[in-house]
C-alpha cells in the first residue's frame, strides 16, 4: 500500500514498481547512441492566481499542452524516453483532473516512455500523490521514486535522486558516486535542485555539487528546478521549464534533446522549442526628448505573437511629463493586443521642464501648485516615497490640465 | 468705463413710452424719485443691457416686457478709454444689439459682435477684471432671505455674484482650477471618503476587501496545506515505523525471543521442582536425626531422674508419717476443747435462765406498788373534781356581771346628783328663833329647827305656834323632765336583774362570788396536780397497771449472787471457746501438712512410674541405650548425605522469577509491537482518509493560486493607496495654491476696504469668504461674529463698502467701473447714512457712483449730481 516502501533489491527488474520495464525492441542504444529528451518543471496544475480573466486558464492549458509537444519532439527526434527532472506537478496534491489528464496524455504517446522524478514541489513527502500515480500510471510512465540505478535502456542506467521532502537539506545526488551499474553502461543522473545559486525558489541549503557528473562518472546529469535552460558544464544541464511561468528568465521555454554516443562521450545537446507563451521583459530606455511611443513599438513583438505574449515593459532613463503621459497612453493602447502587458516605470525618472509647467498654466494658482509639487519632487530632504508621490501628483496635474481646455 | 446716459422704451409699466436719464457724470450721481416712478425699472433695464444677450428671453427679460407686450428697448451711452459709445439693445420683436461710436456716429458692432463688445466691457476680457459693480435694494448678497423673496431676486443676486466671481477667476485659476480640482476630487472621492477612509463600494475599498478576503483565504488554505503536509509527514513517519515493526525478520526475532524465554522459564521451573524435593528430603533426614537425638537424651535423663526419684520418695514417705502423727495429736486436743466449751456453755445457759426469772418477779412487784399509788391519786382527783363541780354550781348562783355593779353604782350617783339639783331649786324655809319664841314652828306638822332650812313643793303649811298657820305657796311650774324617774326605773330594773335590793347587797354578792371563784381555782390546781393528763388518762393508767390475775413470784435466790454465778459461767465458757480456737488451727495445719506429704508422695510415685515406663525393665536398659546411640549415628550420616544433595541442587538452580520476568518482557515486547502495528495501521488509515480528501480538493493548488492572487491584490491595494496619496497630494497642492492666490487677491481689496470701514466703524477687521468673496466674519473688540448675525444696516453698509473697495481697486488699475446702488441703504440710520455718504464721496473722486433711491429727504444730504428722468422717444 505504500509507495515509498523500503528498498527491495529483489524487485529490481522483476516487477519494477516504478514502471521500468526492459523493452529490448525499443530501449537498446541504437547504433551505440542513447537519445532522450530532458525536460523539467512542467508545474502542471499551476493556477496563476495573479492574473485575471481567462489568462490563468490559458496558461494552465498551455502547461498541459507541453506534454503533447514533448511527445511530438520525441517522436520526431527518435528519442524513446522523456526524462522529467522534477516538479512535473505544481503541488504535492494536484487536482485529480490535472493528474489524470496528464497521465492520459502521456499514455496516449506510448511507447514513448516518461520518467517522472519527484521534485521539491511534488516531493516524495506527497505520498498520496505518488501512491496514486503508482496506482494510475500507465505502462509507459515510470516513477523514479527511489535512489537506485534502474535500466534506462540496454547499456544505459538511470540514477535518479528523487526529492524526499520539499527541502531535503542535503545533496541527494551523493549516492550516485557509489552506485554500481553494469560494466560499460552509460550512467545518466536525474536530479532536481539547486547548483550554487541556481535555485528557483531561492533555497540554497541543499545544493547539488556542481561537479557531481564528473565525480559520479555520469555521462549526463539531467537537472530540474531552474526554470531557464542552463549549461552548468558540458555534462550537467538544466533543461528549464518548457512553458515559462514568470518574467524571470529571458529564454523561451525549451526542452533538450540529448544524444550520448558512449559512457565517456560528451553529450550532444539540442534545444527544442517548446513554449506556447512567451514571457518577455522588455527594457525600454528613454532619453530626454525621446518619443516613447515609437521606441515602445520597436520593442514590442510583432502583432501576431502578442496574443501568446506576456510582457512587462521596464521603462528606464529620463522622460518629461509629456513623454511619460505618452508612454502610459501607448501601453494602454497596446494592452489589448497582448495576453498580458504591464508597464514598470519605477526606473523612469521624470524630468520637468518649463514647457511642461507652461502646459499646465503660465501663471496663477495652477502654476503655483505645479511649482510646489515640482519643488517637492526634487526636494532631497524628503523621503523617496514623498518625492515619488509629489512627482506622480505633478504628472497627474499635467494630465488633468491637458484634459481641461485652457 | 463710465455711464453718461440711460434711456429705455417700452419697458415694464412704460408701455409705449420711454424715459431717459441724461447727464450722468463723474462722482456721485443721485436719482431720487418716489416709488413707482421708474427708478427700479431703470436699474433693471440697465442690468439687462449689460448682462442679458439681445437674442434670449430669459425671466429677467420677460419681466422687462410690458403687460401689453411689445419690444423693450434699452440704450446707454458710455465712455471708455477707447471713446464714447452708445449701446442699444432691443428684445423680442426686432431684437437687436448695436454699438455706435458717439464721436463718429459709426456703427461699431451689432448683434453678437455687439454682445462681445459689451461682455468685454463687463468682464474685461482675459486681460483682467473690469465691469460694473451693483448693489441692489436690500440685496446685499450677505443675508439669507425668505424663499419667495429669494426666488424673485435670485437672478439679480446671482448675476451680481457672477460679476464679482468673474473678477476673481483670473487670479485664482478660475474655471480650470475648479475643473482640475473637481476632477481630482472626483477621482479621489471614488476611492476614499472626505475623511480619507476607503469609500464603501468604491474600487479602493473593494480592492482592500478583496485583499483581506484573499489574505484570510490564503491563511486558511495555508493552514490546510500545513495540515495536509503534517498529515503526510505523520503518515510517512507512521509508515516508516510500521515497516520497522512489521518486517518478517523483526517478527521472527521477537517470536524467537519469546520462545527462548519460554524454554528458559520451563527449565527453571523443572529444576525448581527437583530442588524442592531434595529440600523436603533433607528436612526429613534432619528431623529423623533430631528425633533420635532427642530419644537418646530423654532416655539418659530418665535414668538420672529415676535415681533422684528414689531418694525423694523415701524422704516423702518419712514426712507423711510425721504429719500423720501430728494430725492425731491435734485431733485429740480439739476433742477435749470442744467438750470443755460445751460444758461451759450449758452452765452459763442455766445461770441465765435463773436470772431471767428473778428479774420478772422483781418487775411484777414494782408494778403492783405503782398501781396502788395511782388508785390513790385517782380517788383524790375524783374528790377534787366533785368539789369543783359543787363550787361551780354555787358560783353560778351568786355571780353578778361585773359591769352591772359598776353601772348600778353610776346610776346611784346620777340619781343623787339629780336629787341634789332638784333640792337646790326648791323653795325653802328656814327660821331663826328668837330667844324665847314660843314653840317651834312646824311645817306640815314637822317642827322646824333653828336654822334649819326646809324646802317644799307647791305649798307648805307652817304652823306657827302662836300665830296660826302660815301657808306657803311656791307657785312654780312643775318640773319639766323626768330624768330622776327614768334613772330610778333603770336602777330598779338592774336591781331586779341582779336579784338584790340595793347596791350594798350587790356588792356583797359580788364579794361572795369572788371567794367561791378563788376556791375553785385552788381545786382546779389540785386536780391538775393529781391528774396532769386528765382524769380519763389517769383512769386508763390504772386500768393498764391492774394485773389481771398476775401472781407474784416468790424470790428465793439472791439476784446478785445469781449474777455473779452467771458472770463466772460466761467467763468459763469464753475460756473454753478460746481453748477450742487455739486447738483448731493446730489441727488444720496438721491436716495440711499431711495432705502435702500425701500429694508429694503421690506425685513422686507417679513420676517414678512414668520414668520406669520410659526406661523399661531395668535389665534391658543398658542395651537399649546402646541401640539408641547407634541409631543416632546412622541418622546423622543420612542427614549429611541429604544436605550435600540439596546443596548441589541449590547451586545449580536458576531463579524462576528472573526467567519469568524475561519471558514476560519478551512477550510484552511482542505484544507492544503488535499493538503499535495495529495503532499505526489505524493512524495510517485515518490519515489516508484525511489526505485523500484534501488531495482531492487540490488544496495546495488552491492555496498557491490564492497566494498569487493575494500578491496581485496587495499590489493593487498598494497602487490604490498610492493613487489616493497622489490625488490627495494634488488636491492639497491645488487647494494651497488657490488659498494663497485668494489671499494675494484679497490683499488689495482689504487695503482698499480698510479705510472705508474705518469711516464707519472703530476697531473692526473683516475676513472674506473664499467662495462668495464677500465678508464672512467681522472681528470687533476681540469678538468674532458671523456677518449673518449682524444687523441689517451693518450688513448693507458692509456690502456697499465692499463693492466700493472693489471698484476702487479697479479704478486704481486704470479700469474704472461704475458702482450702481439701488436703494442700497434702507436699513441704515441717519448717522450712519451720512457716514456712508462721506464714504461714497470719498470714493467718488475718481469713480462713478450712481445711486437710485426713493428716500428723497435722506438722500438730499448726499449731495452730488442730481439726476432727472425725462420722457424719451427713440
Amino acid at each position: 500500500m505504500e509507495v515509498d516502501a523500503p528498498t527491495d533489491e529483489r524487485r529490481y527488474r522483476v516487477s519494477d514498481p516504478s514502471g521500468f520495464r526492459a523493452d529490448p525492441d525499443r530501449s537498446t542504444v541504437r547504433a551505440g547512441m542513447l537519445r532522450f529528451i530532458h525536460s523539467s518543471d512542467l508545474h502542471l496544475g499551476k493556477r496563476f492566481g495573479n492574473f485575471s480573466g481567462d489568462l490563468p486558464s490559458r496558461l494552465r492549458e498551455a502547461r498541459h499542452a507541453a506534454i503533447a509537444r514533448l511527445a511530438q519532439h520525441a517522436q520526431e527526434q527518435g528519442a524513446a524516453t522523456i526524462l522529467l527532472a522534477g516538479d512535473t506537478f505544481d503541488t504535492e496534491t494536484p487536482a485529480a483532473d490535472v493528474r489524470r489528464q496528464a497521465l492520459a496524455e502521456m499514455a496516449h504517446h506510448a511507447p514513448i516512455r516518461w520518467v517522472l522524478l519527484p521534485g521539491n514541489h511534488d516531493s516524495l513527502q506527497a505520498t498520496q500523490l505518488w501512491a496514486t500515480l503508482k496506482a494510475e500510471a500507465p505502462e509507459n510512465v515510470a516513477l523514479a521514486a527511489e535512489p537506485r540505478p534502474v535500466e534506462l535502456a540496454a547499456g544505459a542506467a538511470l540514477l535518479p535522486a528523487p526529492c524526499t521532502t520539499r527541502r531535503p537539506g542535503r545533496d541527494l545526488t551523493e549516492w550516485m558516486e557509489g552506485a554500481a551499474t553494469p560494466e560499460g553502461a552509460i550512467r545518466i543522473g536525474l536530479a532536481h535542485g539547486a547548483i550554487r545559486s541556481f535555485s528557483e525558489d531561492g533555497v540554497a541549503s541543499d545544493v547539488i555539487a556542481p561537479d557531481r557528473a564528473r565525480r559520479a562518472g555520469l555521462a549526463y546529469l539531467a537537472l530540474g528546478d531552474w526554470h531557464g535552460a542552463l549549461e552548468v558544464e558540458p555534462r550537467t544541464r538544466y533543461s528549464g521549464t518548457p512553458e515559462p511561468d514568470r518574467f524571470k528568465h529571458e529564454r523561451p521555454g525549451e526542452a533538450l534533446l540529448v544524444s550520448i554516443a558512449g559512457p565517456s562521450a560528451l553529450p550532444e545537446v539540442t534545444p527544442l522549442p517548446m513554449a506556447s507563451f512567451a514571457w518577455r521583459r522588455l527594457d525600454l530606455h528613454l532619453l530626454d526628448g525621446d518619443d516613447p511611443a515609437p521606441a515602445l513599438e520597436g520593442l514590442l513583438p510583432e502583432a501576431r505573437h502578442r496574443r501568446q505574449t506576456l510582457a512587462r515593459v521596464a521603462a528606464a532613463g529620463r522622460s518629461n511629463l509629456a513623454g511619460r503621459a505618452a508612454l502610459t497612453a501607448a501601453i494602454e493602447r497596446a494592452k489589448p493586443d497582448f495576453a498580458f502587458l504591464e508597464l514598470d516605470d519605477t526606473g523612469l525618472a521624470t524630468a520637468c521642464e518649463a514647457g511642461d509647467l507652461d502646459g499646465i498654466d503660465r501663471a496663477g494658482a495652477l502654476r503655483e501648485a505645479a511649482n510646489a509639487l515640482l519643488a517637492e519632487a526634487g526636494d532631497e530632504s524628503r523621503s523617496a516615497g514623498e518625492r515619488e508621490i509629489a512627482r506622480a501628483a505633478l504628472a497627474r496635474l499635467f494630465f488633468y490640465a491637458q484634459a481641461v481646455a485652457p | 468705463m463710465k455711464i453718461s446716459a440711460l434711456r429705455l422704451f417700452n419697458v415694464k409699466r412704460f408701455a409705449g413710452r420711454g424715459i431717459a436719464i441724461e447727464g450722468i457724470g463723474d462722482g456721485v450721481n443721485v436719482l431720487c424719485a418716489v416709488n413707482e416712478f421708474g427708478k427700479s425699472t431703470s436699474f433693471e433695464a440697465l442690468h439687462a443691457l449689460f448682462f442679458q444677450p439681445h437674442s434670449g428671453t430669459p425671466g429677467e427679460i420677460q419681466k422687462l416686457r410690458p403687460y401689453s407686450g411689445g419690444s423693450p428697448l434699452v440704450e446707454a451711452d458710455i465712455q471708455t478709454a477707447e471713446g464714447r459709445f452708445r449701446l442699444t439693445k432691443q428684445y423680442y420683436g426686432g431684437r437687436s444689439a448695436r454699438v455706435t461710436d458717439l464721436a463718429t456716429g459709426r456703427l461699431v458692432a451689432q448683434a453678437d459682435e455687439a454682445e462681445n463688445f459689451i461682455a468685454g466691457l463687463i468682464r474685461g476680457g482675459t486681460a483682467g477684471p473690469a465691469g460694473l459693480l451693483w448693489v441692489r435694494q436690500g440685496v446685499t448678497g450677505l443675508e439669507k432671505r425668505s424663499r419667495s423673496e429669494e426666488d424673485g431676486e435670485k437672478e439679480v443676486r446671482r448675476s451680481l455674484l457672477e460679476s464679482v466671481q468673474g473678477e476673481v477667476e483670473a487670479v485664482t485659476g478660475g474655471r480650470r482650477m475648479a475643473e482640475i480640482m473637481a476632477a481630482a476630487q472626483e477621482a479621489l472621492s471614488e476611492l476614499v471618503t472626505p475623511t480619507g477612509r476607503p469609500r464603501t463600494g468604491g474600487r479602493y475599498a473593494a480592492a482592500i476587501e478583496e485583499r483581506d478576503r484573499l489574505e484570510a483565504e490564503e491563511g486558511r488554505l495555508a493552514g490546510e496545506v500545513d495540515a495536509l503536509r503534517a498529515a503526510l509527514d505523520r503518515r510517512a513517519a507512521a509508515a516508516r515505523r510500521l515497516a520497522e515493526l512489521d518486517g518478517a525478520e523483526d517478527r521472527r526475532e521477537r517470536r524467537q525471543a519469546v520462545e527462548t524465554a519460554e524454554a528458559g522459564f520451563d527449565a527453571a521451573r523443572a529444576h525448581d521442582g527437583k530442588l524442592k524435593t531434595a529440600e523436603a528430603e533433607l528436612k526429613l533426614a534432619r528431623e529423623r536425626k533430631d528425633a533420635a537425638d532427642r530419644d537418646l537424651g530423654a532416655f539418659r535423663t530418665a535414668l538420672a531422674k529415676a535415681k533422684e526419684l528414689q531418694e525423694r520418695l523415701r524422704e516423702a514417705e518419712r514426712r507423711r508419717a510425721e504429719a500423720s502423727g501430728r494430725r492425731r495429736d491435734a485431733a485429740a486436743a480439739i476433742e477435749k476443747a470442744h467438750a470443755d466449751a460445751e460444758a461451759a456453755e450449758a452452765g452459763e445457759q442455766a445461770m441465765r435462765g435463773l436470772l431471767a426469772r428473778l428479774d420478772a418477779a422483781l418487775k411484777a412487784r414494782e408494778a403492783a406498788e405503782r398501781l396502788a399509788g395511782l388508785k390513790e391519786r385517782l380517788s383524790a382527783a375524783e374528790a377534787a373534781r366533785r368539789a369543783l363541780e359543787e363550787g361551780e354550781a354555787r358560783l353560778a348562783l351568786v355571780r353578778i356581771p361585773a359591769h352591772a355593779v359598776d353601772e348600778l353604782q353610776a346610776l346611784e350617783v346620777e340619781i343623787a346628783k339629780l336629787r341634789a339639783v332638784e333640792e337646790a331649786a326648791r323653795p325653802s324655809v328656814a327660821i331663826s328663833y328668837q330667844g324665847g319664841a314660843a314653840g317651834p314652828v312646824t311645817m306640815d306638822g314637822i317642827p322646824l329647827a333653828d336654822g334649819e332650812e326646809r324646802g317644799y313643793d307647791g305649798q307648805a303649811e307652817l304652823s306657827v305656834p302662836g300665830i296660826g298657820t302660815l301657808t306657803l305657796r311656791s307657785n312654780r311650774p312643775a318640773r319639766s323632765d323626768d330624768r330622776i324617774e327614768r334613772a330610778e326605773a333603770k336602777r330598779r330594773t338592774l336591781l331586779a336583774s341582779m336579784g338584790v335590793d340595793d347596791l350594798a347587797a350587790a356588792r356583797e354578792r359580788q364579794v361572795r362570788a369572788e371567794r367561791i371563784e378563788a376556791e375553785l381555782r385552788e381545786l382546779r390546781g389540785r386536780l391538775s396536780l393529781l391528774a396532769p393528763e386528765g382524769l380519763a388518762r389517769l383512769r386508763e393508767s390504772v386500768a393498764a397497771l391492774d394485773p389481771a390475775g398476775a401472781e407474784l413470784l416468790e424470790l428465793k435466790e439472791d439476784p446478785s449472787q445469781v449474777r455473779a454465778a452467771l458472770a463466772a459461767a460466761e467467763e468459763s465458757r469464753r475460756k473454753a471457746k478460746l481453748a477450742l480456737r487455739e486447738a483448731e488451727p493446730l489441727r488444720g495445719s496438721a491436716d495440711d501438712a499431711f495432705v502435702r506429704a500425701e500429694t508429694a508422695l503421690a506425685s513422686l510415685d507417679a513420676e517414678r512410674t512414668q520414668v520406669a515406663a520410659l526406661l523399661g525393665p531395668e535389665e534391658a536398659r543398658d542395651r537399649r541405650a546402646q541401640a539408641m546411640a547407634d541409631a543416632l549415628d546412622e541418622r546423622g550420616r543420612a542427614l549429611a548425605a541429604a544436605e550435600a544433595h540439596a546443596e548441589a541442587l541449590r547451586t545449580a538452580a536458576v531463579d524462576p522469577h528472573s526467567a519469568e520476568a524475561a519471558l514476560k518482557r519478551a512477550r510484552s515486547v511482542e505484544a507492544a509491537a503488535e499493538q503499535e502495528i495495529n495503532a499505526l495501521r489505524e493512524t495510517i488509515a485515518g490519515l489516508n482518509a484525511e489526505i485523500r480528501t484534501r488531495s482531492e480538493e487540490a488544496v495546495e493548488e488552491t492555496w498557491r493560486e490564492t497566494a498569487e492572487a493575494l500578491s496581485a491584490a496587495t499590489a493593487r491595494v498598494a497602487a490604490f493607496a498610492k493613487e489616493v496619496a497622489v490625488l490627495q497630494r494634488l488636491a492639497s497642492a491645488l487647494e494651497a495654491a488657490r488659498s494663497e492666490a485668494r489671499e494675494l487677491y484679497l490683499g488689495p481689496v482689504m487695503a482698499e476696504l480698510r479705510p472705508l470701514i474705518g469711516l464707519l466703524f472703530d476697531d473692526v477687521s473683516i475676513t472674506f469668504d473664499e467662495r462668495t468673496l464677500l465678508p464672512q466674519t467681522i472681528r470687533r473688540s476681540g469678538q468674532e461674529e458671523e456677518v449673518d448675525r449682524l444687523s441689517g444696516g451693518m450688513r448693507e453698509q458692509l456690502s456697499v463698502l465692499t463693492r466700493l473697495a472693489f471698484a476702487r481697486l479697479l479704478a486704481r488699475d486704470g479700469r474704472p467701473a461704475p458702482v450702481i446702488l439701488d436703494d442700497a441703504l434702507v436699513y441704515s440710520d441717519d448717522d450712519r447714512i451720512e457716514k456712508m455718504f462721506d464714504a461714497l464721496h470719498r470714493q467718488s473722486r475718481d469713480q462713478q457712483i450712481i445711486v437710485f433711491s426713493c428716500r428723497q429727504r435722506a438722500f438730499q444730504k448726499l449731495g452730488g449730481n442730481v439726476l432727472q428722468m425725462t420722457d424719451w422717444q427713440p
